[in-house]
């Protein structure tokens, strides 16, 4: 799979001594890094576009299903019989003022209510996912870079293994040997936290092998070496001198993680080992497309459109968030 | 040097050891977890009518009641020593390294996966091929013009390509390509090479771009990023100053030190292409590893699964152990680690 | 399903006239000659001829279970297998329900019975010849029937002979553990052309038995076991020159095989070639362009390619809708609470929209017609009835809701129905049914498996279906064999129940069910097993235990450049392949 490591190199896309000189020519101020991250961010067109489709990805994922047709309920009467595709419509998609992306052949569905309700599950699993990951990964890199020798080692190693697995083969092996029922919580509600677990759990080196690398070279930084001769100890130095120095690169590569576990989860479903049927995935739809696409392209298009556009959108906005913030940019 | 690599190799098969008791273990033990019995185990093995005296037997045959450790002996003892089965009438001997013996199909594993990489290495390299020459030649450009016409195109179809599912590049591109142009009327399927080398070519021409695609891509982006970099970098500075021609900069200096990272990278995901190899052979139906390895897991074909997933892994550690002799070579500074 | 599928093909509204030869002249793909109508193999020949040699090029999307003889179960692999061996009997090879009658093949007539049906005599052909020119014998049959039946290495087949022959005092373990010179005594070879099976119980219906290609001969000497399938010994009109698992098969002339042996075949193609593990949807573009000659599987047409050829005038006059003798049903399962109730049954019965549910399956045309009993028309004993009718098949909420109060469950309950994941029109049929009970207020969670497993872990264990409460199964169906005994007696007679692999889902057993099974085994008389195979089915809708959905068709395709296609009644409606060559 794709991983945020490989576009770790950043690069230099504002110039901080333009920011510093301020649009207008003012007098330079003092800044916080805060402060200076926030402007370049704001002159980034392309991540701002990206940052406003994901709030109106999120908005339509939380109160679209409430206006919208229910999703599982067909329509047959718009299904040709014979053909098994939609009546009408262009290249047989069934669009009409009902059903503004038309319906699904066999069934009928709204298309446009199962790809919102599609949006739930992609970025529920997305979310949580990350921020798995990014708790085990910052903690482990926390760990390893801060006390390094064993340690690090033990933790390395681990990371080296866990990189070495073929990670899709065993997400499909692990969710497809899941028990019906693991404590208390069954159906979909299973299915989306074995999604979560197995997504978030094996992506953790990626973010684990940033923070280490952030943290060691922190750990010889000045600041950190005057506050432990001043007699800190281990409690302060990780909570009050390391971690508030890490949460930017965290962010930037949370927000770079987001597409690729969306992505990860549209492969799971389009696999067929993602949620249940009927609740919709972009990734079961495409699955669905795969049997009749020659036929009915647009079945397929538009799930591929909506896994398009939102990775997009999140990777607009890591790229930017990558610029303004990532230290080495400084 | 010679150390290092003994080193880097006694790494690669503890590695590898890891990975294949791990795979071993939790195929073991999550079906348990899942309260399947042994019974159900091998009635899983025994077709579709299966009476009770065969499931007994199979469990015996199979040792499926035996505890894990024995049983990760005996897999182990089959790739060091060989093993044996019972074919019926005669005992059929699996020669080490005996991957073990798919009772699904009755094959062995090794000759079956043998049989299924050619699929897959075709797909691998061609796509590595096209993605590396033009991720990597794209990238180079783009940074040298940076700010022009092209840069800008290069970059934003480069984020469209990281952005993108495979298998929805893979069914556009069949449905355009394949069935709307005509261009492959019949849709594509694997032509052996050594049946005819052109067939071989041509009906791989879709996958390949497809895979490559997104690859290409993600490097394209990485080298740029990286020579963009590395010319702000201070020896490049002194290489100019000290009136060395632009051409010489570039390629001796700036080129070098930009592409060494991108090996890095280049060695994990070509150890990793398997899981694209996954997506790429069910959009396109083609047989190769990737296939079996998902119908392998979906009917629990044990001794299959664990095939796949000790081989993909030593693609993987095979991969990382080469770009670090080749680093070592490169940059000797890293022996010293 | 994956079971055996036969039946005929009574095609739905295929009535065509006899000489179908008629000149179409300009077939699309430019060869001259004859065409024939849409639906015209469902009940003639098309393009017969007795012209020989080419090559006839099969493809299929998967691979064979195995090709061995005695260790398959696929309609598509008993039917293929006549190629290279020769079964005691088998089916008539003609288009309509003759197709259904058993012949002898490596037999010289059909089964003799004596003892009150329980003894079973065949004579067998003299002079037929294996390919490496020895004389196939009686012991080599009864070998063949040891090793399939017996053994646990070859476990992939059915295993009615050990079900019904007299077992050795103390069991017999098989020809592999038990090398003793008699092996299962109750099978004797009196001589090398005599072969006589001695049942357990009497069984009017043996010969169907007999077609099963599991008495095709095999040579003790030349049986490697699980190995066999790749060193395959032939005693029928081809030898198999090679057979690659996953890849390919090769077929050629046996020398050794004389026609005067074989009244059934022509063997005309003089090579014959599997391709396998191939791409679904390339499959049926290249039998379109007619680059292959047939998809092996028989099961028709993919999603994909079915518009394009229905809406082509002169493509569909090579298309077939075969109704094959398969009933896709939901099984209801009688001892998860509250379906041990017979009103909550029925309440599902009556709350089910089989038109949603025929929609999702590929509609009346690639899908089938709505059922009502469990006997699909095509097997005998079938007779129309509906015991839960509703306007339009649509489901009859009122009614439903009624049987609901009388279950005392007025408000619904929750259950949970199991399908296979890679069958998209099953799990699309199992959407539709859960639309349908939710509408009576029966919450339907659907769980998915992959169909490998489906038998031997999921729906087919009952122990799984007992601590999972799995209420209700999606099931297809076809016959071993196309009587009424061959289809209903694995999936409703209480004793059929198994602890893994299970086929009767619904775990169906009901004393008077029970025995009229034993008295259609004892009765000699064809109309009155027929009858009894009618009540049966009218005994376990009254039950409630089935859902019957639809009458499964499939969409065949038949390149202009085959001939003598027909398709076969006893081969569940997929083109026999016994007698096809090339043009």
């Amino acid at each position: 799979m794709t991983a945020p490591i490989e576009v770790s190199k950043g690069e230099v896309e504002a110039h901080p001594e333009d920011v510093l000189q301020g649009v207008s020519g003012k007098a330079i101020q003092g800044r916080s890094l805060g402060q200076i991250a926030w402007l370049r961010l704001k002159r980034d067109k392309a991540a701002l576009g990206g940052a406003v489709v994901i709030v109106l990805l999120i908005v339509a994922a939380i109160f679209g299903p409430l206006f919208l047709q229910d999703p599982t309920v067909y329509n047959q009467g718009l299904i040709d019989p014979t053909y098994q595709r939609p009546k009408g419509g262009w290249l047989h998609s069934g669009i009409s003022w009902d059903h503004p992306l038309g319906v699904e052949p066999t069934t009928g569905r709204d298309m446009l209510s199962r790809i919102v309700s599609g949006a739930r599950i992609s970025l529920l699993v997305a979310f949580l996912a990350t921020l798995l990951s990014v708790l085990i990964g910052t903690v482990m890199g926390v760990l390893a870079g801060y006390f390094g020798g064993w340690a690090d080692t033990l933790i390395s190693r681990a990371m080296d293994v866990f990189l070495a697995f073929p990670l899709l083969l065993f997400a499909i092996a692990l969710v497809g040997v899941v028990p019906g029922e693991v404590f208390g919580i069954k159906g979909n509600g299973l299915r989306v936290s074995v999604l979560i677990f197995v997504i978030g759990f094996f992506n953790w080196p990626y973010i684990g092998r940033i923070v280490r690398g952030q943290t060691l070279s922190l750990r010889e930084r000045e600041f950190v070496d005057a506050s432990r001769s001043l007699g800190a100890g281990h409690g302060y130095v990780l909570f009050k001198e390391l971690l508030p120095n890490l949460v930017a690169p965290i962010i930037v590569y949370a927000t770079l993680l987001i597409p690729t576990n969306i992505l990860f989860e549209a492969a799971l479903s389009f696999l067929g080992v993602g949620v249940n049927p009927p609740t919709p995935s972009w990734g079961g739809m495409l699955t669905l497309a795969v049997p009749t696409y020659q036929n009915t392209p647009f079945f397929m298009i538009i799930p591929g459109l909506a896994i398009f556009i939102t990775v997009l959108a999140f990777n607009l906005l890591g790229d930017g968030l990558r610029d303004a913030l990532d230290p080495r940019a400084r | 040097m010679f150390a290092f690599i003994v080193r880097r190799l006694f790494g690669a098969v503890a590695m590898l050891v890891i990975v294949s008791m791990v795979t071993f273990g939790i195929f073991f033990l999550l079906p348990k977890l899942a309260g399947q019995t042994t019974d159900q185990l091998a009635a899983s093995y025994a077709g579709k009518a299966p009476t009770q005296e065969a499931i007994a037997d199979i469990k015996e045959r199979l040792g499926l009641d035996d505890p894990i450790a024995v049983q990760y002996g005996r897999y182990v003892k089959g790739i060091v020593a060989g093993q044996e089965f019972s074919n019926g009438p005669s005992v059929m001997k699996c020669p080490a390294p005996c991957l073990g013996y798919s009772f699904r199909n009755s094959e062995p594993v090794l000759p079956t996966l043998v049989d299924r990489a050619p699929v897959t290495l075709s797909l691998a390299v061609g796509a590595a091929v096209i993605w590396l020459v033009a991720g990597v030649g794209i990238g180079i450009v783009s940074a040298l013009k940076r700010g022009s016409v092209f840069d800008r195109l290069a970059m934003m179809t480069a984020l469209a390509g990281v952005s993108l599912p495979i298998y929805f590049t893979g069914l556009v591109s069949l449905a355009v390509f394949a069935y709307g142009l005509k261009l492959w009327p019949d849709g594509v399927a694997y032509k052996p090479f050594l049946d005819n080398p052109v067939d071989w070519a041509y009906n791989l021409i879709l996958p390949w771009v497809t895979l490559a695609f997104l690859y290409a891509a993600l490097y394209a982006r990485l080298t740029r990023a990286g020579m963009l970099e590395t010319l702000n970098e201070d020896f490049i500075r002194t290489a100019r100053a000290k009136g060395l021609p632009e051409k010489t900069v570039i390629t001796k200096h700036a080129l070098r030190a930009s592409l060494t990272p991108i090996l890095t990278v280049f060695g994990l995901d070509l150890g990793l292409l398997l899981g694209g190899a996954v997506l790429t052979e069910k959009t396109f139906g083609f047989a190769g590893l990737g296939a079996l390895s998902i119908d392998s897991i979906a009917s629990g074909d044990l001794p299959m699964v664990m095939g796949v997933v000790l081989l993909a892994t030593i693609f993987i550690v095979l991969a990382s152990l080469i770009v670090d002799i080749l680093y070592a070579v490169v940059d000797p500074r890293v022996r010293l680690n | 399903m994956n079971k055996i599928k036969i039946g005929a093909s009574l095609a739905a509204g295929a009535v065509l006239a006899a000489g179908l030869t008629a000149c179409g002249g300009n077939s699309e793909s430019g060869t001259s000659g004859s065409a024939a109508k849409a639906d015209a193999a469902n009940t003639a020949v098309v393009n017969p001829s007795d012209k020989k040699g080419g090559n006839l090029s099969f493809a299929m999307s998967s691979d064979w279970d195995s090709p061995d003889p005695g260790d398959t179960y696929y309609a598509f692999s008993w039917n293929f297998a006549r190629y290279y061996s020769r079964a005691l009997m088998t089916f008539n090879d003609a288009p309509g329900t003759d197709g259904l009658e058993v012949v002898p093949d490596l037999a010289e007539s059909a089964g003799t019975p004596s003892d009150g049906g329980k003894t079973w005599t065949y004579k067998i052909r003299k002079g037929v010849k294996y390919d490496d020119g020895t004389e196939v014998t009686s012991k080599d049959v009864k070998y063949a029937v040891e090793r399939s039946n017996f053994t646990s290495e070859l476990q992939l087949g059915p295993k009615y002979f050990q079900q019904y022959l007299v077992d050795n005092p103390g069991g017999y373990k098989g020809p592999y553990k038990d090398k003793s010179k008699d092996g299962l005594k109750s099978i004797e070879t009196p001589d090398d052309h005599t072969i006589v099976f001695h049942l357990n119980t009497p069984f009017s219906e043996f010969d169907y038995l007999a077609a099963m290609p599991q008495t095709a001969p095999v040579p003790r000497a030349k049986d490697t076991g699980v190995n066999y399938k790749k060193q395959m010994v032939s005693s029928g009109p081809y030898k198999v020159d090679s057979y690659v698992p996953g890849k390919e098969m090769k077929l050629s002339r046996n020398p050794n095989w004389a026609a005067g042996t074989d009244p059934l075949r022509k063997a005309l193609p003089d090579t014959i070639s599997v391709a396998l593990n191939q791409n679904q949807d390339d499959i049926d573009n290249r039998l379109l362009s007619g680059a292959v000659h047939m998809d092996l599987a028989g099961a028709g047409l993919a999603t994909a390619a079915q518009p394009k050829v229905l809406g082509n005038s002169a493509q569909k006059q090579h298309t077939d809708v075969a109704t094959g003798s398969t009933l896709t049903y939901m099984a209801i399962n009688t001892r998860t609470a509250p379906f041990d109730n017979a009103a909550c049954r029925k309440a599902v019965q009556f709350a089910v929209d089989k038109v949603s549910v025929q929609t999702g399956l590929g509609g009346p045309v690639a899908g089938g017609a709505v059922a009502s009993t469990i006997l699909p028309p095509s097997v005998t004993g079938h007779e129309k009835f509906d015991l839960y009718p509703s306007a339009g098949n649509a489901g009859d909420q009122a009614k439903a809701k009624e049987q609901l109060a009388a279950c005392g469950q007025p408000n619904g309950f929750s259950t949970t129905l199991t399908a296979r994941a890679d069958r998209p029109k099953e799990m699309a049929a199992a959407q539709a049914i859960q639309q349908g009970l939710a509408k009576v207020g029966i919450k339907v969670e659907i769980k998915s498996y992959p169909s490998g497993d489906y038998f031997t872990k999921y729906a087919g264990s009952p122990a799984f279906m007992k601590s999972n409460k799995v209420g209700l199964a999606m099931m297809k169906w076809g016959a071993d064999w196309p009587s009424g005994f061959g289809f209903l007696q694995q999936v409703v007679d209480g004793r059929a129940i198994k602890p893994a692999g299970n086929t009767n889902l619904s775990e169906t057993d009901i004393k008077a069910v029970n025995a009229m099974f034993d008295a259609a085994t004892k009765e000699t008389d064809t109309d009155e097993r027929n009858a009894i195979y009618t009540q049966v089915d009218k005994a376990v809708m009254e039950s409630a235990d089935i859902v019957p959905l639809t009458y499964a068709n499939q969409l065949l395709y038949r390149p202009a450049n085959v001939t003598n296609v027909f398709v076969a009644a006893g081969w569940s409606g997929m083109y026999s392949y016994l007698n096809m060559g090339v043009k």
